[in-house]
């Protein structure tokens, strides 16, 4: 039940990948916010948020990539060389470098900035970048960058699984349900 | 009005005692230098420690005074951590760097009833003239004419970009507002 087969995903599988998606779209919603409000005191704690949350979201990326790399997912339904499929495996690839290329981009950004990245309102993690204006400018330049090209392909990826899902191929069914109808 | 008292009782020909300039020091304990600047709609808020203060106060010829004081820039807390860590950190102050900013008087002037103090600040090692206004007060418990303790509350403000100061410039406000209040007792 929980892992994956050649021809299912299993529970943790879809149970990553629906969690994710919401975080994702929470982090998108957040960031975009705190991106044009006026910063003050009482909206100083979303910066936080939005900190615990991407490191969820990082945390989570890396677990989903663990876990398959145990329990690999099944390929796309359809024939491998199919120009859809190969669209779908970039997608999916792209999608999973830029949800490890953001956080950490904002994490170095955050910690060049000289001040503690805490998440969970009292945990700080590490420094991992120097305190420097040239890190903290590129780092919140390629945040922003990179969540702009996720915003695209998470468009593609859900148009795409839209699109298979109209068909009933059973690609939508079997990230909700683990299986296609037909198994 | 205890100001004004205090400023006629100190240009009186009585006051023999401090027709010279009297030095005082600083009681740290009972001192606090606040400052405050605009955070969005709000306002950061805090306090430095004073780290040395040399005062030479003339009442009677009040050109003569003179104020040096210097600030631990490390010490310095504000009204949320954030805002001390930002503020202490290499896109304010740099307190690793530069430790310590220091104010001296160049000129004192008497205004009302308490004085113009014109001087130098130094914070981040770059320095500009600024000027404070003071007022000052005998402390509580002290007859008139005693000025073997003083309050003096002294005001004014720095625009931090003129030092380079320029960290967070799009959330926090430019002109950061000073309130010393400092009680001194005579030394000589």
């Amino acid at each position: 039940m929980w892992r994956n087969t050649p021809t299912r995903f299993g529970l943790l599988t879809r149970a990553l990948h629906w969690t994710m998606a919401l975080l994702i779209f929470a982090l998108l919603a957040l960031g975009t916010t705190l991106a044009n409000i006026q910063p003050g005191l009482a909206n100083l704690w979303l910066y936080g948020l939005h900190k615990t949350l991407g490191f969820i979201a990082l945390s989570l990326c890396l677990i989903r990539l663990i876990w398959h790399f145990y329990s690999p997912p099944p390929p796309p339904i359809g024939p491998a060389r199919a120009l859809t499929n190969r669209l779908a495996r970039a997608t999916h690839t792209s999608i999973y470098l830029l949800l490890l290329a953001i956080p950490l981009s904002g994490w170095v950004a955050s910690a060049a900035s000289g001040l503690d990245v805490v998440i969970f309102g009292h945990i700080t993690l590490p420094a991992i970048a120097p305190v420097s204006a040239a890190w903290e400018d590129t780092g919140f330049a390629l945040h922003g960058l990179l969540t702009k090209a996720l915003m695209a392909l998470l468009f593609a990826h859900i148009a795409g699984a839209s699109l298979r899902g109209l068909k009933h191929d059973g690609t939508l069914r079997r990230m909700i349900h683990g299986s296609t109808s037909t198994d | 009005m205890r100001a004004l008292i205090l400023m006629l009782a100190l240009a009186s020909p009585a006051t023999t005692a401090t027709a010279t300039p009297t030095s005082y020091a600083l009681q740290p304990a009972l001192s606090s230098v606040g400052f405050e600047t605009d955070f969005g709609p709000d306002l950061i808020t805090g306090r430095m420690p004073v780290t040395r203060a040399d005062l030479t106060l003339d009442f009677a010829n009040v050109s003569a005074s003179h104020v040096a004081v210097t600030l631990n820039v490390q010490g310095a807390e504000a009204s949320f951590p954030f805002a001390a860590q930002a503020m202490k950190g290499p896109k304010v102050l740099d307190s690793v760097d530069y430790p310590e900013i220091r104010f001296e008087s160049t000129a004192v002037h008497k205004s009302g009833d308490g004085a113009t103090v014109e001087g130098r600040v130094t914070i981040r090692g770059v320095t500009h003239n600024m000027v404070m206004q003071a007022a000052f007060w005998r402390q509580k418990g002290h007859e008139a004419g005693d000025l073997s303790h003083l309050t003096i509350r002294l005001t004014g403000a720095v625009n931090r970009s003129d030092f380079g100061a320029t960290g967070w410039a799009d959330m926090v406000g430019d002109q950061v507002r000073l309130d010393i209040l400092a009680r001194i007792e005579r030394t000589n």
